[in-house]
């Protein structure tokens, strides 16, 4: 994939868990995100996450998916302050709209959307971290073995996306030099333009799809049993993470099935409890315990070794 | 008894009939090094693929004839081990890298075998050494350069240990350096471990002198089998082939009877006759003052793409009707950038690229059509159309021009009347050159950029392009090119800029660039280096030399 950086992808191959470890951390994140409803658990795990992205050195990167999700937290907001008639504080009072009725904004409204936003940007941020932290190739590794072909059939498809991509915009620099002009105003005039492009884009790529195949035969692909080199290592780093995602896990849902982590917009904001935030502070922490690891190996190198 | 034996081979590809091979008879050695060399759609690439078993197990057709490795008949060995036995290494890197990470893509092969993990990671390390692949092992494929793309390539393949190297044109993509590095590897595979080598290489200046074997193709058949070299050379002098490296071709056509194969051998062969400082070559001198209308200004240029890789810094340029410009420099130097900066592809991020006294920028690409031609390094991102008269009239329809005898003129001159009506991807590779060349022509720009122009083409061909881009040239059309193609840019370009991180670092005459580098310098240009007075970088030039004698 073309997002990795050289330098920055050495490192974290150095930092590198097991993808099963890593999949259960993302996908723990994710489930907790929906599950709760609380913002304060929630922002707690936005945290989480981003202390571990940063813990990888993907600050940048973060910061262009946050981008895009402040946008939709934007439009997040908007609706439902427009759509919602709930809640008692009353910020404004506005005139009357088609189909809506009065304009009736209210403070338990702005923050009921402000929480879905801050749900949003937390799968948005879990998205940026699979991105960098899970190489394609040790994913098709571990849907390896048997399903070898549908493996392979995946990390092609990977490896191509990128260079499709890059062969599409090449394909129309060279037809923008032809005079072809991609930036006609109406919409049938734009398909008409860009369907040469493609034209070029489907019969190129078919070409490198035989040049593919005939490498993988000429490399004796499909020969019969074959071996496999990479074995993911287990380590103790791994079961260490996996202890905490569980126990995060598991207190997450014993907080949900007591009532400890609910929380209601409506009609009032419900006040927070100092309890509340000794849990979300929790179940933060043993969600950055990935992040722990990273910095704990910038500063002892050799604990890499070791854990 | 034969190593591989070739008998009366003849392949017809599926639904084709005229064959791409015809009655084939050959016989190798083990240890040898062949070179296979002939035009472009000669049958250089199906014979290997004969040899390597993908055809016609991978390709179908119809094929009669055998073809017996260590005696045995190449139908009847299991694929394991014809897998085993024969290594291929393709052209393009890109189209051959399956994997995205570079260990991946060195094990591919010995997964595909079977082989247990302890020997492949004896082997991983091994030919991570032998080729500098160590550091780069995490690495994701996308971001190495060509040169590294085809060494991982070349190191995948060797990591399976085949008892015969195929390489098909495995330098052409390829700076000189990345170029030679290769070409040292593959002779030390061949030197010290005896490994067959069967090289399929259009820049024989590259290769000619390591080859035990040359065997030339022409139309589907052998037309020369031979393995002295002096032979080979004086046959081709004889028929005219022009299937020769620079430097015997100068020798020969100097009226040398003993013609040297190396440049440490030419030199040897000369020095004794030429007195130093002595000869100096009555070089037509050109009228330097009169420069033309002034075309192109780049002005402090730079270009930082959104990673922040800084491609492009501080980079100054003239261009005037009627120059013709090589752009030289090791991958990712930033020639590419320039053209498309130039172009109006990519916008600098600071200073201004002006074309006739008007800033490229104030106009949107497409409107410069007109006036800047750009052969990309693609030929086939031009071609979609169902024939070839109507990829030319394409550009004519975009830019609304008329259809008028241009397109039939430029069909002539390209020598592509005949492939009026065909498919355009059904041509070979010089063919589509010279369509995505003609649809570029067509609009007659004044500035004509072309990237890599030389790729994949053949002594002939490229010969036959230099032509046309010298006839332009005299009518006052200004040609920039980027090549890694040396002798084509000795022979044919006025000026030479050579570039490195983003900076042109020397621009001048060809003669003055050309005479006294190292990797970017001509074959005629190291024969007399030191031994001249006056820089000799043409076949022209070096013939004059060679005839005071």
């Amino acid at each position: 994939m073309n997002v990795y950086k050289q330098k920055e992808e050495q490192e974290r191959m150095r930092q590198r868990l097991h993808p099963v470890t890593v999949l259960l951390y993302l996908g723990a994140v994710v489930f907790l995100s929906l599950f709760f409803a609380h913002p304060l658990f929630l922002l707690s795990l936005f945290i989480a996450v981003g202390i571990v992205i940063l813990s990888y050195g993907l600050g940048r990167e973060w910061v262009g998916y946050l981008k895009v999700g402040l946008g939709f937290l934007l439009v997040i907001m908007m609706v439902n302050v427009l759509l919602v008639r709930a809640g008692s504080t009353i910020l404004f009072l506005g005139p009357t709209l088609p189909g809506l009725g009065r304009m009736r904004i209210t403070w338990e409204a702005l923050c009921y959307g402000l929480g879905m936003g801050l749900r949003l940007l937390v799968i948005i941020s879990v998205f940026c971290l699979l991105m960098y932290v899970l190489h394609p190739d040790r994913l098709i590794q571990l849907l390896g073995g048997r399903s070898y072909k549908t493996a392979l059939t995946l990390g092609l498809s990977l490896r191509l996306f990128p260079l499709m991509r890059t062969d599409f915009l090449r394909i129309t620099e060279v037809q923008q030099c032809r005079g072809v002009n991609y930036r006609a105003q109406k919409k049938r005039d734009k398909v008409r333009q860009i369907i040469p492009a493609l034209r070029v884009l489907l019969l190129s790529s078919l070409e490198r799809a035989f040049q593919l195949a005939e490498s993988l035969q000429a490399r004796g692909y499909g020969l019969g049993r074959r071996s496999y080199y990479a074995r993911q290592k287990w380590r103790l780093r791994d079961k260490i993470i996996i202890i905490c995602i569980c126990g995060g896990v598991l207190l997450s849902l014993w907080l949900v099935g007591s009532g400890q982590a609910a929380y209601s917009y409506y009609p009032r904001l419900q006040s927070v409890k100092t309890v509340e935030i000794y849990w979300s502070v929790l179940i933060g922490l043993l969600f950055i315990v990935p992040a722990c690891f990273n910095w704990g190996w910038k500063k002892w190198p050799s604990l890499r070794s070791r854990i | 008894m034969a190593f591989i034996k070739v008998e009366d081979l003849t392949y017809y590809y599926p639904g084709t009939e005229a064959p791409a091979l015809k009655g084939i008879n050959l016989s190798l050695n083990r240890g040898e090094f062949v070179l296979l060399v002939g035009s472009s759609g000669c049958g250089k690439s199906s014979l290997v693929r004969a040899l390597a078993g993908l055809i016609p197990d991978f390709y179908g057709g119809k094929i009669g004839g055998h073809i017996y490795l260590e005696g045995q008949e190449i139908r009847t060995i299991t694929r394991p081990a014809l897998v085993k036995k024969v290594g291929m290494v393709f052209q393009d890197p890109e189209s051959q890298l399956i994997m995205s990470n570079v260990e991946q893509e060195l094990v591919l092969g010995m997964e595909n075998l079977g082989l247990p993990v302890s020997l492949m990671k004896r082997r991983v390390m091994e030919v991570g050494e032998a080729f500098s692949l160590s550091p780069y092992r995490q690495h994701s494929v996308n971001e190495l350069s060509g040169g590294l793309k085809q060494k991982v390539v070349l190191a995948s393949v060797l990591a399976m240990q085949p008892e015969i190297l195929i390489l098909d044109e495995p330098t052409s993509q390829l700076d000189p350096v990345a170029g030679e590095e290769i070409l040292t590897i593959v002779r030390k595979l061949n030197e010290d471990q005896g490994m067959t080598v069967i090289l399929i290489e259009q820049r024989l200046e590259r290769c000619f002198h390591l080859a035990d074997r040359v065997v030339v193709m022409d139309k589907g058949r052998i037309v020369q089998n031979r393995t002295s070299l002096e032979e080979l050379v004086t046959w081709a002098v004889e028929e005219g082939s022009p299937f020769l490296p620079p430097l015997p071709k100068l020798f020969a056509k100097s009226g040398f009877t003993q013609i040297p194969l190396t440049v440490k051998e030419g030199r040897k062969l000369i020095s004794d006759k030429i007195e130093e400082t002595k000869v100096v070559v009555a070089e037509e001198k050109k009228d330097e003052g009169k420069k033309q209308e002034l075309l192109l200004q780049v002005e402090n240029v730079a270009y930082t793409y959104e990673n922040g890789v800084e491609a492009l810094t501080g980079i100054n340029l003239d261009f005037f009707a009627g120059d013709f410009l090589v752009l030289m420099g090791e991958n990712a130097a930033g020639k590419t950038t320039l053209l498309k900066t130039i172009r109006g592809l990519l916008q600098p991020t600071k200073g201004t690229v002006r074309f006739g006294g008007e800033e490229i920028k104030e106009r949107p690409v497409e409107e410069w059509a007109k006036d800047i031609g750009y052969l990309s390094q693609h030929p086939g991102d031009y071609l979609f159309l169902p024939t070839v008269r109507e990829e030319i009239e394409f550009a004519l329809d975009n830019l609304h021009l008329p259809k008028d005898s241009r397109v039939n003129f430029l069909l002539e001159k390209l020598g592509l009347t005949k492939f009026a009506e065909s498919y355009a991807r059904d041509l070979s590779t010089g063919e589509r050159q010279r369509v995505a060349l003609a649809t570029v022509l067509v609009a007659e720009p004044k500035l004509i950029i072309l990237d890599e122009p030389t790729r994949g083409l053949d002594y002939e061909l490229k010969a036959y392009l230099g032509e046309i881009l010298q006839d332009l040239q005299q009518a006052g059309q200004a040609i920039l090119l980027v090549t890694h193609d040396v002798e084509f840019a000795a022979e044919y370009a006025t000026e030479i800029a050579l570039m490195t991180q983003g900076t042109i670092i020397a621009k001048g005459k060809k003669e003055e660039i050309l005479s006294d580098s190292t990797f970017f310098s001509p074959q005629v240009a190291k024969l007399f280096r030191n031994l001249v007075v006056d820089p000799i970088v043409t076949l022209e030039q070096g013939k004059l030399v060679l005839e005071e004698f």
